[in-house]
């Protein structure tokens, strides 16, 4: 089964078969895309919540919450996908270094709210979710069934 | 710019070797092996790519500079090697880290960071304020991740990375230090002076 890793920044998408996998999200959130009907699945991992316009124009659109979820609507709809049906799952968003930043001040806090504003926006209902908490997540999205695998170390991988 | 990176390399050179020194002390002399750090311009894929095994359980040792001097910096090394070291520290015999193993972890770690800030505060003439330091056992990945995310980091990134290991204790870990690029430049007006490429080694 092919087995597409998705890095920081970065969104990839799959028709019909393999898995997406997006290793060491901390305070990143990865957002994934189904289709269950067309079996499209795409995957982003978004680094931080808002674009900068004046600086960073050359970003990756996965890199910021408010570009990353048009783009995967965009490249979804593109590889196949109905965007009438397309349904999300996300997952990490973690706040590892409590030392630094209170909880609701983290990067990873900042990050979740603004995926779930911008997948509200677009009319996207979220269908799983496995987010906040102190521990980094590995995710792994099956383009075959639509199952999202999330892991934490030293924790049982659970389905979302 | 090279210039700038040798200057750098310089100051992370100077910061690690008083960390390590530091490390050295406390497990009784026991000598190190120090690589000569790297100071990389990294893009932000680049810095994406950085770790290479992601899914390795490491422990961080992590602290944030935030008055004058902003930066992060951090000691990261295998489980296992925390797991030797803390062994070693506290005089036990463990597999896993306990409670005591991880204070006595963060201690070492606050006090090589506390030697490398305290190093380049020095040459500096600068005063440094690091945030109280943490201790983070996770996945490679989702650490570096957090750091960068939490360092802002958007574009393009200093990065500096020292290597050392021990064979007397099967020993290895990293210190990265990640200077805020506006400091970078206030700390080469302030010691650039005074320092000349040439002359160093």
């Amino acid at each position: 089964m092919t087995e597409v890793f998705v890095n920081m920044g970065e969104i990839r998408v799959l028709r019909s078969t393999g898995v997406l996998t997006t290793v060491g999200l901390g305070s990143c959130v990865g957002v994934s895309f189904y289709d269950p009907i067309t079996k499209v699945g795409a995957l982003a991992h978004v680094f931080l919540a808002e674009s900068r316009a004046n600086s960073d124009r050359d970003a990756l659109p996965g890199k910021y919450a408010d570009t990353a979820i048009p783009a995967l609507i965009d490249l979804a709809v593109k590889a196949g996908a109905s965007r009438e049906r397309l349904v999300a799952k996300i997952a990490g968003g973690a706040h590892l270094f409590s030392n630094i930043t209170p909880e609701h001040l983290s990067v990873g806090h900042r990050n979740v709210k603004a995926v779930i504003e911008q997948l509200n926006i677009y009319d996207i209902p979220i269908i799983g979710k496995d987010v906040a908490g102190k521990r980094g997540r590995k995710m792994k999205l099956y383009v075959d069934t639509g199952v999202v695998i999330v892991t934490i170390i030293g924790e049982e991988p659970k389905q979302i | 710019m090279n210039n700038k990176l040798d200057f750098l390399q310089e100051l992370g050179n100077i910061g690690a070797s008083h960390a390590t020194t530091a490390l050295s002390q406390m497990l009784q002399d026991t000598k190190l092996e120090l690589t000569v750090p790297k100071a990389r311009m990294l893009s932000f894929a680049e810095a994406a790519n950085f770790i290479a095994s992601r899914e390795e359980i490491v422990v961080c040792i992590y602290t944030r500079m935030i008055d004058m001097i902003k930066g992060d910096m951090a000691f990261i090394m295998p489980f296992s090697c925390a797991v030797t070291l803390a062994n070693h520290l506290t005089g036990d015999d463990r597999e896993q880290l306990n409670e005591i193993g991880e204070s006595a972890l963060l201690e070492v770690g606050n006090i090589m960071l506390g030697s490398y800030i305290t190093a380049l505060s020095l040459l500096s003439d600068t005063k440094i304020k690091p945030t109280v330091p943490g201790i983070v056992i996770d996945m490679n990945g989702a650490i570096w991740q957090s750091i960068l995310a939490g360092a802002g980091v958007t574009e393009a990134v200093t990065i500096l990375d020292t290597k050392f290991s021990t064979a007397e204790l099967e020993l290895s870990g990293h210190l990265i230090f990640i200077p805020d690029n506006a400091v970078f430049e206030a700390l080469y007006q302030k010691v650039s002076s005074c320092w000349k490429p040439e002359e160093t080694l």
